[in-house]
């Protein structure tokens, strides 16, 4: 009988464990991803890499998505282990045709996918970063100044154009 | 022959009304066959497994499981969490069916041992223990998710910093049984993994049924004192046919939810009791027979009344409201006529017992179908 019950018991700890472990690798496999397909130049370790001048770019054999400099667009993916095919159509390296692997570790929800570090053939870290709010911000930095753009005044000068009391 | 006749028109009473209701609604409706063709396919594939999971209970003499709305609610859970988690396409439905499992098993023990000890009451104890439950379900939903229980994605959350919103968006799971295996048929849509998945499942209840414990279940709903005297543990078979019909009912909300794409957190489980016993009780089945056939036909001559009747109010009357009242009508009725057959063939059974036991002639002659 205490046989039965110990055989009984490790018969159900072996399938809960079991639906423990699928459960686990479900997420792992099906958690959700956005990543931010990105085109603007990067510095590491002091050397800038730039984007080629027109690009095509697929992730995971989605539809192909046309991109210029300084540009970011939106991709959702789901899994950790991702494909990307860009295809540079204007460049000063001439046209060519890349594909790559990458990996977005589990728990980071949003991506960016630097175009730049990808091209330039920069160490695999600097593909994927974290993407953070403040990022927003930063973003279209290159692609909005322009020379000749009116710059906002700074706080102490915006004071100073208020009427005085 | 007439006597015959006169049977199968009675133990056939609700499925003939609907069928003859039908044919008179779908020609005033004026909606195109294709239409009601796609639509019923659809419906069929999200619906037939709720339905199904209605039929255990019943195998087990505990009639109409109301509290398969706690299945619902599971299901329901597991959908939220993996929402809140970001787990999106078939590995994301699969996770909130291994969620749902655990909760529907608790909930399906806890509904079975209350019904052990309302024997006969099965059905008003199931219907007033969902309401309870309902009551649970709100508090975790709407107070625990967000300050007890952590929700990481504060979209899903109220203004207030608790509670989930009152409606959640499937986006990441839509359809996605259903468009699994794409099959397009003379422009018609099918479904056909949810189909595969519904046919899986009444292979595992014909299965079932020829089991140890099936016809264990089959003797307890026919006999108790009976059952209980052959050595069959009635209470036990009866609390594991209500966690397997609590469990189906969890699924069966998944696949239902992932159809249409939205939650709506505290009312989408609450219909769903009293839409699929409608369903299986215009099919055909009563409160203690019921088969996949039934299933079948109660699920698309309901569905094809639901769909064709606020077309025919409007075109009849001038309000498509009539429908609407007309399908609330029908969705309660139905379930009132099948309990008043119920009592009244349990009724000339007994009398026709005890004419026998007298020696005088049996009911069974009179044709009452009992």
């Amino acid at each position: 009988m205490n046989f039965m019950n110990s055989r009984s018991l490790m018969q159900r700890s072996a399938l809960l464990l079991a639906l423990l472990v699928l459960s686990a690798w479900l997420f792992y496999i099906g958690k959700a991803h956005t990543l931010l397909i990105d085109t603007n130049a990067v510095t590491v370790d002091g050397r800038e890499f730039k984007s080629a001048e027109a690009i095509t770019v697929s992730v995971d054999g989605k539809t192909p998505e046309d991109m210029g400099r300084a540009e970011r667009i939106l991709v959702s993916v789901s899994g950790q282990e991702h494909t990307i095919a860009i295809e540079v159509v204007s460049g000063s390296s001439g046209e060519r045709k890349i594909e790559k692997r990458f990996t977005v570790p589990t728990f980071m929800d949003a991506a960016i996918i630097s175009i730049a570090a990808i091209l330039g053939d920069a160490a695999r870290e600097h593909w994927v970063t974290q993407f953070a709010e403040a990022d927003r911000e930063d973003a279209p930095a290159e692609q909005m100044q322009h020379e000749g753009d009116a710059t906002l005044p700074t706080l102490p000068d915006a004071k100073a154009l208020l009427p005085k009391p | 022959m007439t006597s015959r006749l006169r049977i199968f028109f009675i133990e056939n009473a609700v499925v003939i009304l609907f069928v003859v209701l039908i044919a008179f609604a779908i020609p005033v409706s004026g909606l195109p066959a294709s239409f009601l063709l796609q639509e019923i396919l659809t419906r069929l594939g999200r619906n037939t497994f709720l339905v199904i999971a209605l039929l255990l209970p019943i195998m087990a003499g505990m009639g109409l499981n109301f509290g398969m709305v706690l299945g619902a609610m599971a299901g329901q859970l597991g959908l939220i969490f993996i929402t809140d988690w970001g787990v999106v396409g078939l590995p994301g439905l699969l996770l909130a069916m291994i969620i749902s499992l655990p909760i529907s098993v608790f909930l399906g023990w806890l509904c079975g041992s209350i019904m052990n000890l309302a024997k006969g009451r099965e059905m008003v104890t199931g219907f007033i223990l969902a309401f309870f439950m309902n009551g649970l379900y709100m508090m975790v939903v709407l107070y625990a998710m967000g300050s007890i229980i952590p929700v990481f994605n504060p979209e899903m959350l109220l203004s207030r910093g608790y509670g989930v919103r009152n409606v959640v968006g499937l986006d990441g799971v839509r359809q996605c049984f259903d468009n699994l295996i794409p099959l397009k048929v003379a422009g018609l849509n099918i479904p056909v993994f949810s189909f595969l998945i519904i046919a899986a499942v009444s292979l595992f209840i014909v299965w079932f049924r020829k089991t140890k414990l099936g016809q264990d279940m089959r003797a307890s709903g026919q006999d108790r004192a009976v059952s209980g005297a052959a050595g069959i543990p009635v209470e036990q078979t009866r609390i594991v046919a209500i966690v397997i019909s609590t469990v189906l009912a969890g699924i069966g909300q998944i696949i239902f939810l992932q159809n249409l794409g939205t939650i709506n957190t505290t009312s989408s489980h609450e219909q769903i009791g009293m839409f699929s016993i409608a369903a299986l009780l215009i099919g055909g089945a009563s409160v203690t027979r019921a088969s996949i056939p039934n299933v079948i036909v109660g699920v698309i001559l309901f569905h094809l009344l639901f769909l064709v009747s606020p077309m025919a109010g409007k075109n009849l009357i001038g309000s498509g409201m009539l429908g609407e009242y007309f399908r609330q009508f029908v969705s309660y009725g139905v379930i009132a006529l099948a309990l008043v057959l119920y009592e009244w063939k349990r009724a000339t059974q007994e009398h026709a017992s005890r004419a026998t036991l007298r020696g005088g002639k049996p009911a069974a002659s009179k044709g009452t179908g009992a």
